[in-house]
């Protein structure tokens, strides 16, 4: 590598990165194998599989599909629960050596306060949690938890009184007004928000001649959404002051330096995965470069100045 | 042995063989997948480095020799194509070895007295590989079934390498006219066992005619993927210990655990 390592140092929602690069939830198996250093060269932290109080099987029938540029996935948070990830996640997650966030389903009030409580139960081996509020309310109207403020802001107060550890919100861009969404996670005490899961989409099966998928919907995900992300990281770094980490369509250097302006702190990067295992390295490397061909001091230097630049009307 | 994550490699067209209209045979130099993979495993292959097509697409490991493994790719879609218009000299993406497969399936399991190899169609790929180390076992039929014309390049390929090879074809141009079940013997003695790859159908076939051996009956099973790496949950499959991911549970199983009736066809 080339560069100051160290310049790409900070510390984002109560997690001290190495890099501003954190691989998405969903994407990384709790295989040993990739939990180590030689496979995560550039990887800042990890966010594991979505964790639930109880185990999900999934989804039947097809789970994910092939888009131009992008794929639909509706794998439906399968995971053995909560206490199937202490036994077995957790101890793979802890050999890696780098930081981590549990990524924990926005359930039930009930259930995500019991499961964030056995999550706290050791909380000093668990040095973060991200509450995927992309799930449905049961409680309240069906719809996703995130889809607007108040439901929002009553998901991270719920959370924040079962979990004292630093709490990353990641956001659905579903929501109509994902900014006030944002607000509300900050209002109620998240450290930061994940801007943001998959968006909502479809497929038609022409050899079936029927959606490709049993639930019909699916979230879309891969370099197809990243001008989509873009936007909603600009808007959702204009309305709150905790850090924003931009997530969706992330596949180079390039695309986490625009979120990077855009007022990210960092970025998650998620499908891109499965296409290039040293992508995170890449992206550390180039964002190295970026910052030192441009004479910025450190990474915190080039969070938000798209936007300074914007408003202070440099043009040229 | 222990377990292995698979890699990504560049890996350049040596050989572009067309065998016939839709089959075309990649023999590609890529050390790292070929001098780890085993019978059964197979890797993600990517045509260039862009982002369209998006995914990997799943090709079994058919054979390989020295820092080189060659894939069997049908044509059936935008990505072979693409794949199998790949002129030599060029540079490939590939993710792997992937997988468990007939070798690392059995692992500490002693392989059988004696094993029956069934493909249908391009099924035969990691066949031909299995056949090529098995070291110690006796080989009883071995069976290639296809549906007849269009498929002259795959089966002279696939006779050119197993002299004992019995050809089914279901319009009867290519071997004999029959299923490729038609080869097999009637009943499974118990030191025996089949080894399968093919078309759903014929594997479902398969586990109806042999109803009280599906132990000794070992599947390579196809399903959509993503990350070709046990990630994504993307590829799995219902079986008698849940749901179990194609790519790195499989793709060989056997077909007790299989819970096909619960398998989206
Ligand atoms: C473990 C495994 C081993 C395989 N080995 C071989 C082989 O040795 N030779 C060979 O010719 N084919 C093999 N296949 C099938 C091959 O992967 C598909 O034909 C191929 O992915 C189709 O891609 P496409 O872009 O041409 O078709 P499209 O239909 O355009 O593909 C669209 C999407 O669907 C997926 N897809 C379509 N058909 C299949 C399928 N049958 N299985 C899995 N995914 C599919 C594609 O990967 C892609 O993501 C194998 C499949 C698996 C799972
Ligand atoms: C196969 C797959 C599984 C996912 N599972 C989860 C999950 O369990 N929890 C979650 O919060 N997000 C999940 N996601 C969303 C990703 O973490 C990420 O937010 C999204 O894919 C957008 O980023 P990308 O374009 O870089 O993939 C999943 C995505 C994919 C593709
Ligand atoms: S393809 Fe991702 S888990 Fe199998």
């Amino acid at each position: 590598m080339t560069g100051r390592p160290d310049l790409m140092a900070s510390t984002v929602g109560g997690l001290p990165l190495s890099s501003p690069v954190v691989i998405a939830s969903g994407v990384w198996p709790y295989d040993p194998a990739l939990w180590t250093a030689d496979r995560l060269e550039g990887v800042g932290a990890l966010s594991t599989k979505a964790v639930s109080l109880a185990p999900r099987a999934g989804n039947l029938g097809t789970r994910v599909w092939e888009t131009p540029c992008g794929m639909l996935n509706s794998i439906g948070l399968q995971n053995g629960g909560v206490r199937d990830f202490m036994e077995r996640g957790l101890p793979v997650a802890e050999s890696a050596g780098r930081p981590f966030l549990v990524n924990v389903v926005m359930e039930s009030e009930g259930e995500v306060s019991e499961c964030l409580a056995i999550l706290g139960g050791q909380r000093e081996r668990i040095p973060a949690v991200e509450l995927n509020v992309s799930c449905p309310n049961v409680d309240g109207d069906g719809m996703a938890w995130g889809m607007t403020a108040r439901s929002t802001a009553k998901a991270v107060a719920v959370a924040r009184r079962s979990w004292d550890g630093p709490l990353w919100v990641k956001l659905t861009p579903q929501a109509p007004d994902l900014a006030g969404a944002a607000r509300a996670a900050e209002a109620e005490g998240a450290d930061a928000v994940v801007c943001g899961n998959t968006w909502l989409a479809m497929a038609m099966d022409l050899q079936k001649r029927r959606p490709a998928f049993q639930r019909v919907v699916a979230g879309l995900s891969g370099p197809a959404v990243f001008p989509l992300a873009l936007r909603t990281v600009w808007e959702v770094c204009g309305a709150v002051s905790i850090p924003v980490i931009g997530c969706g369509g992330v596949a180079s250097w390039e695309d986490a330096a625009a979120m990077l302006l855009a007022g990210a702190s960092a970025v998650e990067v998620g499908s891109a995965l499965f296409t290039d295992f040293d992508l995170p390295r890449k992206i550390a490397d180039g964002l190295m470069k970026y910052t030192a061909a441009a004479g910025i001091e450190s990474l915190s230097g080039l969070v938000g100045l798209g936007r300074k630049n914007h408003e202070g009307g440099e043009r040229r | 042995m222990t377990h292995r994550a698979p890699r990504d490699f560049p890996a350049e067209v040596v050989e572009n063989l067309r065998l016939d209209g839709k089959t075309t045979a990649l023999v590609l130099r890529c050390p790292g997948v070929a001098s780890t993979a085993e019978p059964g495993q197979f890797v993600m292959l990517r045509a260039g480095t862009g982002n369209d097509p998006f995914l990997g697409r799943p090709l079994a490991v058919a054979d390989l020799s020295g820092d080189r493994f060659t894939v069997l790719c049908r044509t059936v879609g935008r990505g072979t194509e693409l794949l199998s218009s790949t002129p030599a000299g060029a540079e490939l993406t590939v993710r792997g070895p992937v997988g468990t497969g007939f070798w690392s399936a059995r692992r500490g399991v002693p392989l059988p007295k004696t094993v029956h190899l069934v493909g249908g169609g391009v099924g035969m790929a990691p066949l031909l590989f299995a056949l090529r180390r098995l070291d110690g076992t006796a080989v009883g039929r071995v069976i290639l079934g296809v549906a007849g014309q269009g498929w002259e390049g795959l089966t002279r390929w696939a006779g050119e390498r197993i002299p004992s090879l019995d050809l089914y074809s279901q319009d009867g141009t290519l071997g004999r006219r029959g299923l490729a079940l038609d080869g097999l013997p009637e009943g499974l003695p118990d030191e025996e066992e089949i080894w399968a790859c093919g078309p759903e159908g014929m594997l479902r076939a398969l586990t109806k005619r042999y109803p009280g051996d599906l132990g000794r009956i070992r599947v390579a099973l196809e399903s959509r993927m993503a990350c070709g790496m046990g990630g994504c949950l993307g590829c799995v499959l219902p079986t008698t210990s849940g749901n179990r991911r194609v790519c790195s549970d499989g793709p060989v199983f056997t077909a007790e655990e299989v819970l096909w009736d619960d398998r989206s066809a």
